[in-house]
């Protein structure tokens, strides 16, 4: 009996490995292979990263991406602190509502930011007009300044979050215990808290860091003739004058290294660096005289309001009179969105039927990797392990490229099918899934399963009616996560969807491209409210705070 | 039930946690498995319950040989030793998880379940989830859900090992008498030497995957048969002797203690020239002075006194420079001895135990 239990796992532990091959090492090695060949001798060649290396014009893609996101980390490590010291330390007015506000830009898509940015400082802007009237010129938005905005106001929450989990999580006695040994406040906070803070401020730069290269809309969006990476790997892939897939793969690769090496530094270094402990006392918070109160509270106030504005833009937008690409502030229409609703529906349907499908496959795989990961180890499991990093290295766009450059030919065709794009979407957000099933799966000691066994239940039997309720919230959490994540992603889907499955994602893209800004928001308005209704569900049923998934 | 066990080995990787384990253990019996930490008590007992199967060696339920029966259908009951209570079910739905899963009428459930809940006590708490219970309470629903089913035997893993001193003794108490009023054959895990022997028929004491001795309660503290067992059971002098005379007929064998003359009781004549003899502190008495007659009487340096109330520890620097643990109990009989001060100690001769070296 024992034995026949044991094949039954391994039937799922072959399967999960298949669904990791098929989806994301076979098309990451096509489009590899496919960089090393010349496109149209097909002969083995290096012609293409000979290119990306010496040509001005790939090399300056290379340093864009390099500069956008070095920058976007660094000022995103200056808000981030001090944000995250803040409001861990001391006591403001409605500090609650800020921290719980400062963390929603992680979840709001960044293309609607840029959106939003644009409308506001664009060209046309409604605040470059304004401040035009009083004689002042800001420096254009487009380009990298642009780019560098948005990603610093939605990716700094990431350093806050981790600082602020960093700080709590040292003893008060630890502090103490340093002042009592002599050290004066500020020592005390230099050679204490700060090399303790330090793993979680590398660990959110890399994130920043990380999400800034890899991203796609914002790019394409507000850097106009500024291009970076991924931008130049999707024209080359989707070039009118026919694609150059060996130099889309070569491109690609340069991003995959980039971001695994990131990834990795990220998992290995940062991870070992970090210092656990039970906190049995977190750190007292203090309250600071009026004035220096205020001055904080503006600060962190500021930057929450300046990192949510975009999306009230967006919302105000939606509602306002607009001919083209010119919006009239002030005088308001429903005429958008009843069209959304009414006239083109579609993408609305689309996008909430594959996140759907994405995420009831992300949930059983979760599930699934969770159990083998942490109930299973083993060599076997171990290196399922590490091989779920794969799809968080892959950035979206070069999934995109491989998955469409592998399945548009040969036995198996996807390319052109709505499938393409929930598997695409499965693959890259079921690490949301498999963090948070298996994070509370570490929590319920394996013997609660042996007490069902014990009491004359079947091991699967056991798992799906003890440990499977015991974990419903943590995937319920995986699972919203998930859901929403994929609602609002554009970068694979961009590439992969055709006519029909066209994504509200999509149609907000095409829109601010041709300058319809009244329908991008419109469908930007639908999109936001999708992925802010659940995750408010989410904190108030289920207590659970998103950012615990991040 | 009876239980038997036959040459059980069980290896992990280089480590062999059961060394040809054999066992008899009498239906109806409280039977404990007692030694440190790491020694394979609970291995033994996950191989009753299923959970690890033995390399080699047979498992017998009455005459049922049973080392093919998946742990589901064996109808023991565990108590683990963090309750492993399930976490989404109320108490009730956690003791009647087992009855279900025997698909018994819903009507026989509710009546069994509330049976068990007012053995241990917790009827009116059938509604509380586990989060909102005591580790005590906990404790008992672990329990009554390990004993609805009507187990062939009782395995508890270190069951009180999560519970405070106080609720530790009154708990084993409670469940020694469910066990006795239900006459359920149980194997009980502990590291505890006195929870052991104030609940058990009969103790295994393990030491490195091998049974060192199995015994009732007063044969393992009286009668040691080796220094694993006397150290591993209570606080132990132990001390070389070189036998130099035996006299049959009064079993009285005469013996060097460090140049002193030891008298001690000896059914047979030892085998060795040297035997290791085991004194418990609380049988040396404590002796006014020299002047008292008797044999056995020796006389040391205080290293040190701690007085606890009910008696007063001492360690003693005698027969050269061992240092001999005396318990004295009801200490106002005598003066209380300082660190330094000079002390007379006798024991009788039937008192020290011969270990075999």
């Amino acid at each position: 009996m024992m034995r026949r239990y044991f094949t039954l796992w391994n039937v799922i532990l072959l399967s999960v490995f298949a669904v990791l091959f098929f989806l994301v090492i076979y098309p990451m090695f096509s489009i590899f292979y496919a960089s090393f060949q010349d496109p149209e001798t097909g002969q083995a060649s290096l012609e293409s990263y000979q290119k990306i290396f010496r040509l001005p014009y790939y090399l300056r893609c290379l340093r864009n991406s390099l500069w956008v996101s070095g920058l976007s980390t660094l000022l995103s490590l200056m808000i981030g602190i001090p944000f995250g010291f803040f409001t861990s330390r001391y006591h403001l007015p409605g500090k609650s509502l800020i921290k719980t506000l400062a963390t929603l830009p992680l979840i709001l898509p960044t293309f609607i930011g840029a959106e939003a940015w644009i409308l506001l400082l664009g060209r046309n802007g409604w605040l470059s007009n304004l401040l035009k009237q009083v004689g002042i010129t800001l420096p254009s938005i487009y380009g990298w300044q642009g780019i560098v905005l948005v990603f610093t106001l939605q990716f700094f929450p990431f350093v806050f979050l981790m600082v602020s989990a960093s700080i709590n999580s040292i003893d008060r006695s630890l502090e103490e215990s340093a002042g009592n040994l002599g050290a004066h406040p500020w020592r005390v906070f230099r050679t204490v808290t700060l090399p303790i803070v330090t793993p979680s401020v590398v660990a959110g730069a890399l994130v920043v860091f990380y999400m800034s290269i890899e991203n796609f809309g914002v790019p394409q969006l507000i850097g106009e003739d500024y291009r970076v990476l991924a931008v130049q790997a999707y024209n080359e892939f989707i070039s009118e004058m026919g694609g150059n897939p060996s130099m889309a793969g070569a491109l690609s690769t340069v991003l995959v290294l980039i971001t695994f090496l990131v990834t990795f530094v990220q998992k290995y270094w940062v991870e070992r660096k970090s210092y656990s402990m039970s906190s049995l006392r977190p750190p007292e918070i203090k309250r600071l005289k009026p004035f220096p109160t205020f001055c904080v509270w503006l600060f962190c106030a500021a930057i929450v309001f300046i990192a949510l504005s975009p999306f009230l833009v967006i919302l105000l937008s939606s509602i306002t009179k607009n001919q083209g690409p010119v919006m009239y502030f002030g005088q308001f229409s429903l005429k958008n969105l009843t069209q959304a609703f009414r006239i083109a529906p579609r993408p609305i349907f689309n996008s909430f039927f594959l996140s759907t499908v994405a995420t009831l496959i992300g949930i059983v795989f979760g599930l699934a990797v969770s159990y083998l990961v942490v109930r299973r180890r083993g060599p076997v499991t171990y290196l399922l392990d590490l091989l779920m990093i794969l799809p968080l290295v892959v950035a979206g766009t070069v999934l995109g490229i491989a998955l469409a450059a592998t399945y548009n030919k040969g036995r198996i065709v996807l390319t052109g099918t709505w499938m393409i794009l929930v598997l695409a979407y499965f693959i890259r957000k079921v690490p949301f899934s498999i963090k948070t099933t298996s994070s509370i799966l570490q929590q319920i000691d394996a013997s609660v399963e042996e007490a069902s066994i014990n009491l004359g239940v079947p091991p699967v039997r056991s798992f799906l009616k003890v440990v499977v309720p015991a974990m419903l919230p943590g995937i319920a959490a995986g699972a919203i996560m998930m859901w929403v994540t994929t609602l609002a992603e554009l970068s694979s889907t961009i590439i992969l969807y055709y006519g029909p499955w066209t994504t509200m994602t999509v149609q907000i893209f095409q829109y601010v491209g041709s300058g319809d800004f009244g329908p991008a928001s419109a469908y930007g308005t639908i999109l936001i409210l999708s992925v802010l209704i659940p995750l408010f569900f989410l904190h108030r049923f289920l207590g659970r705070d998103v950012t615990a998934t991040l | 039930m009876r239980v038997r066990l036959n040459g059980i080995t069980k290896t992990f990787g280089s480590l062999k946690a059961l060394d040809r384990v054999s066992l008899l253990i009498e239906e109806g019996k409280f039977f404990t498995l007692l030694g440190p930490s790491g020694c394979g008590k609970t291995t033994l007992l996950r191989v009753i319950a299923g959970f690890a199967s033995p390399d080699s060696g047979e498992i017998f339920f009455g005459d049922q040989r049973i080392n093919h029966i998946p742990p589901y259908k064996r109808e023991t009951g565990m108590v683990f030793q963090n309750y492993a209570l399930f976490p989404h079910l109320d108490v009730f739905g956690n003791v009647a998880y087992g009855l279900r899963a025997r698909r018994i009428p819903k009507e026989e459930i509710r009546s069994r379940v509330h049976q068990v809940l007012k053995k241990v006590q917790l009827e009116s708490l059938s509604r509380r989830f586990p989060g909102q219970l005591s580790g005590g309470q906990q404790q008992r629903v672990a329990l009554a859900r390990a004993l609805v089913i009507h187990p062939r035997v009782l395995l508890m893993d270190e069951p009180l090992s999560n519970l405070d001193a106080k609720l530790r003794v009154a708990m084993r108490q409670e469940i020694r008498k469910i066990q006795r009023d239900l006459g359920i054959t149980t194997v009980y895990v502990t590291h505890d030497q006195e929870e052991a022997m104030a609940v058990s028929d009969s103790i295994a004491i393990f030491n490195h995957g091998a049974i060192e001795q199995v015994g009732t309660p007063s044969e393992i503290y009286f009668r040691p048969q080796n220094r694993f067992v006397a150290e591993f059971t209570g606080t132990s002098n132990l001390m070389e002797v070189k036998v130099t005379a035996y006299d049959e007929e009064a079993s009285l064998l005469t013996g060097d203690l460090k140049g002193n003359r030891v008298f001690l009781r000896c059914t047979q004549k030892p085998a060795g020239e040297t035997l290791t003899i085991l004194l418990r502190p609380e049988w040396i008495k404590i002796a006014r002075d020299e002047e008292e007659p008797s044999t056995n009487l020796f006389h040391g340096q205080v290293v040190s006194s701690t007085f606890v109330g009910f008696m007063v520890k001492y360690q003693v620097k005698a027969f050269g420079d061992q240092v001999l643990a005396i318990e004295v109990q009801d200490p106002q009989e005598h003066e209380i001895k300082k660190e330094g001060d000079l002390i007379y100690f006798r024991f009788h001769a039937n008192r020290p135990v011969v270990i075999a070296s």
